[in-house]
């Protein structure tokens, strides 16, 4: 048995699945592949892969990872990546099989890059706000928990941050607490900037890279 | 693939997997290289249109056509129709994301009465007119197939071809037709005479309707040559006929998300009040090696780890254990499991459950669809109380603790002691649970009684019946939960509101087009859900369009009157279903086709059941 971390984009029409979809489609995948992954045991077996990092709906993904337990620890990760991508829409595509260096739990940070508009506001204007809203000491957000709501500090969470002015739209990259601990969600911000424009805006994020806590690329 | 207008809508709604498009298996097309672009609609959720098996089969076989692209259409739900409609965006088909306006064809399946104002409503979404009459060019022609065109008549002013029957061969030869005619410069109108002429085909602007005072037919002439009756197409060798390699494969969870391997059509039983048992006749079965590599291509095709064998009645498969037996040597190894909707209570055996069990534990429902043995003897369910108890009691040494019963209540001749009758048999199988000695230990029972509201439905027996008010049906839910006694039983009902809007569209006329267009003008929609059904609003459109329901749902027919459906032959006669209701109302059965022709008229097709080696007479 050789645990493989399967790397992948998740864009077009998957960006607009959630997790367990994708969950779904990912499995589905590996079963019509025959790719010799290892199976849950019991009344339903499947095959069995976990998440490092899920990534929530609508996000783009350019980076994302998968790890399965391969059974036929000679076969070769050219072929993963030719057979699962004949089985996936094309929505999703899988560049690079590894073996993993670093455990899930070892995520810390994740990138993003945040496009940002709004049909009558200019961009310039957007770039502003973003300014003001990322240079405050505090951004207080009202965040669902199973719980309800609560109002929770997201600044702390913010690693670096860049505002871009670009002609349609304003476009923040940012690096992000990420993982089981104290992941910060980029929708967040939007909210918080929202809450401080009362204006409704048009996103495009898409989630670049996974780091650990050295700022370390995630393998 | 969507616009980038309606990109910006996608993450405002729920779902919004369900409006892009993009998955695996979808066919896409080059416009430039086809002729005839077919929009097919389904007029519910992308959940449940992805759900349905004659879509998959017709969505393959067109676009198995070299000159048709066909593209899916769903309702949109009503959080993306809201801002669909205030971004003036109009309904497009998931593939390419066009307008549907573009589009040669516009096709609906007509699976439920209650969709049809997400008919209306998807036309409307469209920007296209809704009636067949003010759309005057050799383009959006509609049409629409599914077993509700069995009775076309309150849907007739707005759809310009009808289906009848099995679309398989009689849409292809429609499309070729169409394509022959825009060749030759034909304008609508004779594209619809020729299209008439065509067998299966029914072109409702080419009747006139005339009515009695009363409201009730009086005659229905055909104009223009067209034929005075259409006969139902049918595909006569169901091995020979289109079945899908692949399905189109959701990304996000449909209703049944699995392949779905279809066994046979028709059902052998004739059960009175089932439409479906009367429509899909005569029984045309496939063969155990069709059966078994066609389902065996789609789990490699789609990925799908499980198979779902579709029939009306699973267990009157003729070769329903080897065919089991077959699909289990690679099921198995492939870890895929199989599943058996629609067991008969009578049709569940050891060797059956065995085989089921192997790969997965579903839950266990029946349908013995009303309580006293005297009730189903007048529906003709052909079922015994003592088979019932078997069953269950088969199913509890199996390990199985949770069943679910199905019933109907307002059958014709019901009486309250019927209806307490249902309870009764609830506590039967209860009783039986504790008889059973090899019970799953330590576990208690649980019995599920669900009831719906009878409906009577066109070419059954019981359409000439009226259906119980809605203070009637009150009542009998009423009685019988009261007349339950046990937590162990469980029982739900199904609303009787959204019983009697069906009934009156099921057996409707053309008078209802009005309502309809009522209806869709006060922006109607999702009648099927209970997050949209309102009775109030359906009252007022029948009030303000002059309409009695109970004209429709509550009134008794005589054998003699026109029906509104009598031009449209199903295969079987009229003659049958009267001869079928006498029985009926003298308690008694009528044996099943393998057992006994009843001479329903199907044998007329030259195929099927009919035409099999009974085993009595050997």
């Amino acid at each position: 048995m050789k645990n493989v971390r399967i790397w992948f984009k998740k864009d077009l029409e998957c960006r607009y699945i959630s997790h367990l979809d994708l969950n779904r489609t990912m499995l589905r995948a590996l079963h019509k592949s025959r790719i010799p992954v290892w199976h849950t045991e019991g009344f339903n077996p499947h095959p069995f892969a976990t998440f490092p990092l899920p990534l929530s709906l609508g996000f783009r993904g350019v980076n994302e990872c998968m790890d399965v337990k391969l059974e036929d620890e000679n076969y070769s990760f050219e072929e993963i990546t030719s057979k699962l991508n004949a089985c996936l829409p094309k929505g999703l595509r899988v560049f690079n099989v590894t073996e993993p260096v670093m455990k899930a739990g070892k995520i810390a940070y994740a990138s993003f890059t945040m496009r940002i508009s709004e049909d009558k506001t200019p961009s310039s204007e957007i770039c502003g706000s973003l300014e003001r809203l990322m240079s405050k000491d505090k951004i207080e957000v009202e965040k669902k928990s199973k719980r309800g709501l609560k109002t929770v500090d997201i600044r702390q969470g913010i690693k670096s941050f860049e505002v871009k002015q670009m002609l349609d739209c304003a476009v923040l990259e940012v690096v992000l607490s990420a993982g089981s601990s104290d992941n910060v969600n980029p929708n967040l911000l939007v909210t918080a900037l929202e809450a401080e424009t009362g204006l409704e805006y048009t996103l495009d994020i898409t989630r670049n890279d996974l780091y650990n806590s050295d700022m370390e690329l995630f393998r | 693939m969507v616009s980038k207008e309606i990109e910006k809508l996608l993450l405002k709604v729920q779902k919004p997997g369900r409006y892009v498009g993009g998955e695996l298996n979808e066919v896409i097309k080059n416009k430039k290289d086809v002729d005839v672009r077919f929009a097919f609609c389904f007029p519910d959720t992308y959940e449940v249109g992805m759900s349905h098996l004659g879509m998959k089969i017709l969505y393959s076989l067109f676009n198995s056509v070299d000159y048709i692209w066909c593209e899916r259409v769903f309702a949109p739900w009503l959080d993306m129709e809201e801002l669909m409609v205030k971004n003036n965006i109009p309904l497009y088909a998931l593939e390419s994301g066009d307008p549907v306006s573009d589009f040669d064809f516009i096709g609906f399946t007509l699976q439920y009465e209650l969709s049809f104002t997400n008919m209306l409503n998807m036309l409307k979404l469209s920007g296209i007119p809704l009636k067949s009459c003010d759309r005057t060019g050799l383009k959006n022609i509609v049409v629409a197939g599914g077993p509700n065109t069995c009775n076309p008549e309150p849907i007739a002013d707005f759809v310009d071809i009808f289906f009848i029957g099995e679309g398989e061969e009689v849409d292809l030869e429609v499309i070729e037709l169409f394509r022959e005619c825009r060749a030759q410069g034909c304008d609508k109108s004779e594209f619809l005479r020729r299209a008439a002429q065509i067998e299966g085909v029914y072109v409702p602007s080419l009747y006139e309707v005339s009515y009695n005072d009363d409201g009730t037919i009086k005659s229905f002439t055909p104009k223009e040559n067209a034929p005075a009756v259409i006969h139902k197409r049918i595909m006569k060798n169901m091995d020979e006929s289109y079945y899908p390699d692949k399905f189109v494969v959701p990304m996000i969870e449909i209703v049944h998300d699995r392949v779905v391997q279809e066994m046979f059509r028709g059902c052998v039983r004739g059960c009175r009040f089932c439409q479906a048992g009367f429509i899909y006749r005569p029984v045309r079965e496939k063969s155990v090696d069709a059966i078994d590599s066609q389902c065996h291509l789609l789990c490699e095709n789609t990925g799908y780890d499980e198979v779902s064998l579709s029939s009306l009645s699973s267990s009157d498969y003729t070769q329903i254990v080897p065919l089991l037996e077959k699909v289990n040597k690679w099921a198995k190894e492939e870890k895929v499991s199989m599943s058996l909707p629609s067991l008969r209570v009578d049709g569940f055996s050891d060797d059956i459950m065995n085989r089921i069990k192997t790969v997965r534990k579903s839950g266990l429902t029946f349908a013995p669809e009303a309580g006293s043995q005297r009730m189903r003897d007048v529906i003709n369910k052909n079922v015994h109380k003592d088979e019932l108890i078997q069953t269950c009691s088969t199913a509890f040494s199996g390990g199985w603790t949770t069943i679910k019963l199905y019933f109907m209540i307002g059958l014709p001749t019901e009486t309250l002691d019927d209806v307490a009758e249902i309870a009764h048999l609830g506590q039967a199988v209860v009783d039986e649970y504790y008889r059973t000695p090899n019970r799953a230990k330590g576990k208690s029972v649980k019995v599920t009684l669900s009831t719906s509201s009878f409906v009577p439905k066109p070419f059954t027996p019981f359409q000439w019946e009226p259906q119980d008010t809605i203070p009637v049906l009150h009542e009998k839910q009423l009685h019988l939960k009261d007349s339950i006694t046990t937590k162990k039983i469980n029982y739900n009902y199904h609303d009787a509101d959204t019983s009697f809007v069906e009934a009156v569209f099921a057996r409707g006329d053309r008078k209802l087009c009005k309502a309809m267009e009522l209806a869709c003008e006060r922006g109607m929609h999702f009648d099927g859900w209970n997050d949209c059904f309102s009775l109030e609003k359906w009252l007022e459109v029948f009030r303000d369009s002059g309409i009695d329901p109970a004209f429709y749902a509550n009134r008794r027919r005589s054998f003699d009157e026109i029906l509104p459906w009598d031009h449209i032959d199903c295969g079987v006669t009229k003659s049958f279903l009267i001869k079928e209701c006498k029985k009926a109302y003298q308690n008694t059965t009528t044996p099943h086709c393998r057992l006994h022709c009843s001479g329903c008229g199907a044998a007329k097709y030259g195929e099927g059941v009919c035409f099999e080696k009974r085993k009595n007479l050997v």
